[in-house]
C-alpha cells in the first residue's frame, strides 16, 4: 500500500506535467498547419503541413524592427544594471556604513514597486525628461535593479576576503578591485542575474506600451499584441501560432539549449 | 575662345554641382507621414490597407507613407490620443466614425476645410460627394473633420437551407421583431447545438448593435446633435433591451455571455446558427468563407427601419505642420478616389462612401455578380448616425457592462436602462457642467 | 569584527588606516547610479503620485486640493469590481499556482531523466510574455471552435463560453496565470528543498513519522525562507500582471475581469483622469505594501524554524 501510495503523486505529476504542455504542443502543431482548417484545434492532425505560417507571420507584423528594439532595450537595461548592482551589491556587501539596513530596505521596495505599478508618475516623469516615446524612457526605470544588487550583495558576501585583502595590500583602489577580482570571481552570479533580467525584459508588456506610441518603435511583446489581434481578425489561428513563437522562440530555444543554466540562475537568483 | 574665363569655369565648377545637390536634396527628401489604422471587423485587411499604401508611394513619389496597423477602433483612438499628447501625432488616423466628435471636444483635430477651400472646392460640395447620411457623423460645427473611408451598416446573414428544414421561407427573412423571434425559435435545436441567432457582444460590437435595436424600437438613443446627453432609461432601450433578454433567457435562442465576432461567424460557417447580425464591413470574409449557401436581409424593425452607420473616416491629428497635412490630404483623396473606394469596398465588404464608386465598371459588375453587396446600400434608406458623445468609450460601455449582464441573465431589462443611464450620467457630468449646466450668474 | 578597508589606498592615505571614521563617501559612490534611478522611478513617483491624488478638478484649468479623487474612486462601481476582483483573483492565483509548484517540486525533485522532462514542461511558460499566453489561450478558450471546448466536445460535453461568461471569465483568466507562474514558482521550491538537510528527513523517517508528518513538521518550517521570498512576489504578479486583461477581455464580461491594475490602465489611457487613476494607484501600492508585510510577519512567525 505504502509503494502504491507513493506512485500516486508522481503519476499525478506526470499527468499534470503533460497537461501543462498542451499549449506548447497546440502552438507547435497549428503553426504548421497553412491555411484555415475546420479542426485547427487538433493536436493529431493528418495534414497537409508547410511553413507558410511563419512567412505570412514575418510579412505582417514588423518582426525585424521589433526584434532590434527588443535586443536594444533589453541589452542596455542590462548593461547599466550590471554596472549599478555590481556597485551597490559591493557597498552592500563589503563596506559597513551607517544607516546600511535602512538603506538596503529602502532598495528592496523596489521589488514590490515595481514600474508598470507607477505608471502613473513614471509617465510623467518620462514626459518631463523628453524621454517619451524613446527606447532609452523605456530603458530608464530599471536600470537601477533592487534584484541584481540584493543578487550581487549575496554573491559578493560568499566571496572569501583573501583575495580581496590581497588585492588591497597590493594597493588596488575599490575601482580597481571591483573589476579584476570580485568581478570574474562572481561571474556565476552576474550570469544567472543577466538570464533572469534580459528574460524580464523580453516578455514586458504594459511599460513599453504606455512608454512608446511610434509604431517603429515597439518591443516584441508590443507588436506581437498588435499582430495576433490583426490575425484573429481572419481567423487565422495558424498565423497566430507562428507569430507566438516567432516571438517566444528565441528564449524558448535558448532555454531548451542551456537548461541547467536557466534553471539555475532562476533558483540562485531568488535564494539566500 | 575667351568665353571660358577662369572665373566662369570656377563658377560653374562650383554652381554645377551645387544645383545637382539641390535637385538631389529635393528628390531625396520625400515626405514622411504615417497611417493609424485600425482593423476593426474580420478578414486580413492590415495586409491590404499596406499594399494599398504601397501603391500610393509609388504614384507619388514625394511622398512617403507608412501604414501602422494599430488594432481595434478603441486601440486605435488611444493610440492616437497618447501620439498626439506626447507631441508627435501621426499625419493621418482611419478613426471610428463616431469618435470624430470627441476629437473635436477635446481639440485634438483639424478640420479638412482649409485643404478643401485650397483645393478650389468648398465643405459642401466636398461633402456632396459621399452619402447624406454620413454626414453626421462627419460634420461637427459646421466643418469637416472626418472624410469617410469604410462604411458599414449591420446585416442579417442567414442560412436558408436551415430555414427551410424549420419550414420557413428561404426567400422571406423576418422583417420585424415578431417575425424575426418566432424564426429564432424554430431554427434553434438544442440537440443539435444549433441557436437560431447569434451575434457579438464584445465592447463596441455590443453597442453599435444595441443602438441600432434601440433606434429600430423607435428610439433616439442618444442626442445626436448635443454629446451630453444619452436616452438609455428611455422606452423605447428597455424595449430592446427586452428582445436580447427574451432571445437569450426566455427563448434560449441565442448564446448566452459574451461572444466574440470570431465565435459568431465559426457558428455560422459550420452551421451552428442560422442567422446571425454582423458589419457588412465582414461580408468579403463570410463570402470567401462560407461553404455552406447563405443569404443577407436588413435589420428587422419593430417600429421603424433603422440601421446604425458604422466605419471610419480618416481625421486630421492636431499638431502636424502644414507640409505634412498636404501631405496626408494627397493621401486622402487618393483613399476616397471612386477608384480605390470601389476596391476597399470589393475586398472588404464595407460599402463605398464615395457615391461616384458605384458609377464605375468594375463597381457595377461586381455588384451584380454580388447582389448581397447591394443590401448593405439599400439599408442606407434608413441609415442612422453612430452613438457618439463626451468620453464616448465609458459612456457606451455603461450601456455594454449591462447588456452583457443581461446576456447572463444578471439584471433585467428594466434596473439594466436605469443603472446604464446613472452610470452614464456620472460620465458625462463634467462636459453638461461646462456647457448646458454652465453657471449662468 | 568585520574588516575595515581603507578605500582610497593612495601611498599617502594607507597610512591612515581607521577603525572608526565613517564609510559614506565611498558608500555613497557606490550607490549613486542605483540610488538616481531608484529615486526617479521609484520614490519620487510614490511622492509624486501621493501628491497628484489630492489634486482635485477635471478639466484643464480647475485646480483644488481636496478628497474629492478619493470620494469618487470610492464612489465608482467599477473601481469597487475591479478591488474585488483583484482580490478573488489573487486568492485564485497565489494559492493554486503555489501549491501546485510545491506539488511539483516535491514530486520531481529527484534528478531523473523523466522529472528533468517534466520540470522542463512545467517551467517553459515563464519563458513566453503573457501576451503570447493569452494570444494562445485566446484560440484554446475560444467557444467551439477552440481546443479545449473541441476535444470536451468530442467527450460529450456543451460548448462553454469561457471568456464570454461573466461566471467563468475571471477564472479563465485566472488559469492562464496559474499555468503561466506555477513553473517560476516550483524551482524556488526545487531550491528550497534541496536545502532541506537529507538526515532531518531521515530522523523523521526513523521516528515512525508518515509522509505527511514528515512534511508537516520536517520539510514545511524549512520551506520558510522560501515562502518567505515567494509569496511576496506571487502577491506583486497578482496586482501587476494584467496583460491577458488588456488585450483578451479589456476589463469585460460586464467588468468581471477588472482588475486594479487595468483600471489604472483604463483611467489613464482611455479616461485621461489623472486623478481618479492616481487616487487608484495610491491604493494599490498601499494595499500590496501591507499586504506583503503581513503575508512576510505571517510567514516568519509560523514557519521559520519551527521547533
Amino acid at each position: 500500500m505504502r509503494a502504491e501510495g507513493r506512485l500516486l503523486l508522481p503519476l499525478l505529476a506526470s499527468a499534470a506535467a503533460l497537461l501543462w504542455a498542451v499549449p506548447f504542443a497546440w502552438m507547435a502543431v497549428a503553426s504548421l498547419r497553412p491555411g484555415v482548417p475546420a479542426d485547427i484545434a487538433s493536436l493529431t492532425p493528418a495534414g497537409p503541413f508547410g511553413f507558410d505560417n511563419f512567412a505570412e507571420a514575418w510579412k505582417s507584423g514588423s518582426f525585424p524592427v521589433w526584434y532590434l528594439n527588443t535586443l536594444f532595450v533589453c541589452g542596455g537595461i542590462l548593461a547599466v544594471q550590471l554596472v549599478s548592482a555590481t556597485m551597490a551589491g559591493y557597498a552592500f556587501a563589503r563596506i559597513a556604513f551607517p544607516g546600511r539596513d535602512f538603506v538596503f530596505a529602502a532598495f528592496l521596495l523596489q521589488l514590490l514597486l515595481i514600474p508598470p505599478l507607477l505608471i502613473v508618475p513614471n509617465l510623467a516623469t518620462l514626459a518631463s525628461l523628453h524621454l517619451y516615446d524613446t527606447l532609452f524612457g523605456i530603458m530608464m526605470p530599471y536600470f537601477a535593479s533592487a534584484f541584481g544588487v540584493f543578487l550581487m550583495r549575496q554573491t559578493f558576501k560568499s566571496l572569501p576576503r583573501d583575495y580581496e585583502e590581497a588585492a588591497m595590500l597590493d594597493g588596488a583602489g575599490v575601482g580597481a578591485l571591483i573589476r579584476h577580482v570580485l568581478v570574474p570571481l562572481a561571474r556565476p552570479g552576474l550570469v544567472a542575474f543577466a538570464i533572469v533580467s534580459v528574460t524580464a525584459h523580453w516578455n514586458e508588456f504594459l511599460w513599453p506600451l504606455m512608454a512608446v506610441s511610434s509604431p517603429d518603435r515597439q518591443v516584441l511583446t508590443v507588436g506581437m499584441a498588435s499582430f495576433a489581434s490583426g490575425a484573429e481578425a481572419g481567423s487565422a489561428w495558424g498565423v497566430v501560432a507562428a507569430g507566438t513563437f516567432l516571438v517566444a522562440g528565441p528564449l524558448l530555444v535558448l532555454f531548451l539549449v542551456f537548461q541547467r543554466r536557466f534553471v539555475s540562475s532562476f533558483v540562485f537568483s531568488g535564494f539566500k | 575662345m575667351t568665353g571660358i574665363t577662369r572665373r566662369t569655369a570656377l563658377t560653374g565648377a562650383i554652381a554645377i554641382p551645387a544645383a545637382a545637390a539641390m535637385t538631389r536634396a529635393a528628390k531625396a527628401a520625400p515626405t514622411a507621414i504615417e497611417l493609424f489604422f485600425p482593423v476593426p471587423v474580420q478578414g486580413m485587411l492590415a495586409n491590404k490597407m499596406k499594399e494599398l499604401v504601397d501603391r500610393f508611394n509609388k504614384e507619388h513619389p514625394a511622398i512617403a507613407a507608412t501604414a501602422v496597423y494599430t488594432g481595434t477602433y478603441d486601440d486605435t483612438n488611444l493610440k492616437t490620443r497618447a501620439a498626439i499628447k506626447a507631441g508627435r501625432p501621426p499625419a493621418l488616423t482611419l478613426m471610428s466614425a463616431n469618435f470624430v466628435r470627441e476629437y473635436v471636444i477635446n481639440g485634438d483635430a483639424d478640420p479638412f476645410d482649409p485643404l478643401i477651400e485650397k483645393g478650389g472646392s468648398t465643405p459642401a460640395a466636398f461633402m456632396a460627394q459621399f452619402w447624406p447620411a454620413l454626414a453626421p457623423n462627419a460634420v461637427i460645427g459646421g466643418r469637416v473633420y472626418g472624410v469617410p473611408f469604410q462604411n458599414s451598416t449591420p446585416l442579417l446573414y442567414y442560412n436558408p437551407a436551415l430555414f427551410k428544414e424549420a419550414g420557413l421561407d428561404p426567400e422571406r427573412p423576418p422583417v420585424d421583431w415578431q417575425a424575426w423571434i418566432s424564426a429564432a425559435k424554430a431554427l434553434t435545436k438544442p440537440g443539435a447545438g444549433r441557436w437560431g441567432v447569434i451575434w457579438p457582444n464584445t465592447y463596441d460590437y455590443c453597442g453599435w448593435i444595441t443602438s441600432g435595436l434601440v433606434m429600430s424600437n423607435g428610439g433616439q438613443y442618444f442626442n445626436h446633435d448635443y454629446g451630453g446627453e444619452v436616452f438609455y432609461d428611455a422606452p423605447s432601450t428597455q424595449g430592446a433591451l427586452a428582445l436580447v433578454d427574451t432571445l437569450v433567457n426566455r427563448l434560449k435562442a441565442m448564446p448566452p455571455g459574451v461572444s466574440d465576432a470570431n465565435t459568431c461567424t465559426g457558428a455560422l460557417f459550420a452551421g451552428k446558427a442560422a442567422m446571425m447580425v454582423l458589419s457588412t464591413g465582414s461580408l468579403s470574409f463570410i463570402r470567401k468563407n462560407m461553404k455552406l449557401p447563405y443569404k443577407v436581409a436588413f435589420m428587422p424593425k419593430n417600429v421603424r427601419n433603422a440601421a446604425p452607420i458604422g466605419g471610419g473616416s480618416l481625421i486630421l491629428p492636431k499638431g502636424n505642420t502644414p507640409a505634412r497635412q498636404a501631405a496626408a490630404w494627397t493621401l486622402v483623396n487618393w483613399l476616397t478616389s471612386p477608384e480605390i473606394a470601389g476596391e476597399w469596398s470589393r475586398f472588404t465588404g464595407y460599402f463605398a462612401p464615395r457615391k461616384a464608386a458605384y458609377d464605375l465598371p468594375a463597381m457595377k459588375t461586381y455588384m451584380a455578380q454580388n447582389p448581397d453587396a447591394k443590401v448593405a446600400l439599400d439599408q442606407l434608406e434608413y441609415a442612422v448616425p453612430w452613438f457618439d458623445t463626451y468620453n464616448t468609450i465609458a459612456v457606451r460601455k455603461a450601456m455594454e457592462d449591462q447588456v452583457q449582464a443581461i446576456l447572463s441573465a444578471k439584471t433585467t431589462p428594466k434596473e439594466a436602462v436605469a443603472a446604464a443611464q446613472k452610470a452614464a450620467d456620472a460620465l458625462l457630468r463634467p462636459y453638461v457642467e461646462k456647457t448646458a449646466l454652465r453657471p449662468l450668474a | 569584527m568585520s574588516t575595515f578597508v581603507e578605500p582610497y589606498a593612495a601611498p599617502v592615505a594607507r597610512a591612515a588606516l581607521s577603525r572608526r571614521r565613517p564609510r559614506f563617501l565611498p558608500a555613497a559612490v557606490l550607490l549613486l547610479p542605483s540610488l538616481v534611478f531608484l529615486a526617479a522611478f521609484t520614490y519620487w513617483p510614490v511622492a509624486r503620485v501621493v501628491a497628484q491624488s489630492f489634486v482635485v478638478g477635471r478639466f484643464a484649468g480647475d485646480r483644488g486640493l481636496g478628497l474629492g479623487n478619493y470620494r469618487r474612486l470610492f464612489a465608482d462601481p467599477h473601481f469597487a469590481e475591479a478591488a474585488w476582483n483583484n482580490a478573488a483573483y489573487a486568492a485564485g492565483t497565489i494559492l493554486p499556482s503555489l501549491l501546485f509548484a510545491l506539488l511539483f517540486a516535491l514530486a520531481l525533485r529527484e534528478s531523473t531523466r523523466f522529472n528533468a522532462l517534466l520540470r522542463t514542461l512545467v517551467v517553459m511558460p515563464l519563458l513566453i510574455p503573457l501576451v503570447a499566453a493569452a494570444a494562445l489561450f485566446s484560440f484554446l478558450l475560444l467557444p467551439g471552435e477552440g481546443l479545449v471546448d473541441f476535444y470536451l466536445g468530442k467527450l460529450g460535453g456543451p460548448m462553454i463560453n469561457w471568456l464570454g461568461d461573466p461566471d467563468l471569465a475571471l477564472g479563465s483568466i485566472i488559469a492562464i496565470t496559474v499555468w503561466k507562474n506555477t513553473g517560476y514558482y516550483m524551482l524556488f521550491f526545487l531550491a528550497g528543498l534541496a536545502a532541506v538537510p537529507q538526515e532531518l528527513l531521515d530522523a523523521a523517517r526513523i521516528d515512525g513519522a508518515g509522509a505527511w508528518r514528515r512534511f508537516r513538521h520536517a520539510t514545511l518550517p524549512m520551506l520558510g525562507p522560501t515562502l518567505g521570498f515567494v509569496v511576496p512576489i506571487a502577491l506583486v504578479n497578482a496586482l501587476t500582471q494584467v496583460d491577458h486583461v488588456i488585450t483578451m477581455t479589456q476589463g469585460g464580461p460586464s467588468d468581471r475581469t477588472n482588475l486594479l491594475l487595468y483600471y489604472i490602465y483604463q483611467q489613464t489611457a482611455q479616461n485621461y483622469d489623472a486623478g481618479l487613476a492616481s487616487a487608484a494607484t495610491v491604493i494599490s501600492v498601499a494595499a500590496l505594501l501591507s499586504l506583503s508585510v503581513l503575508s512576510f510577519r505571517l510567514i516568519e512567525r509560523r514557519l521559520y524554524y519551527e521547533s
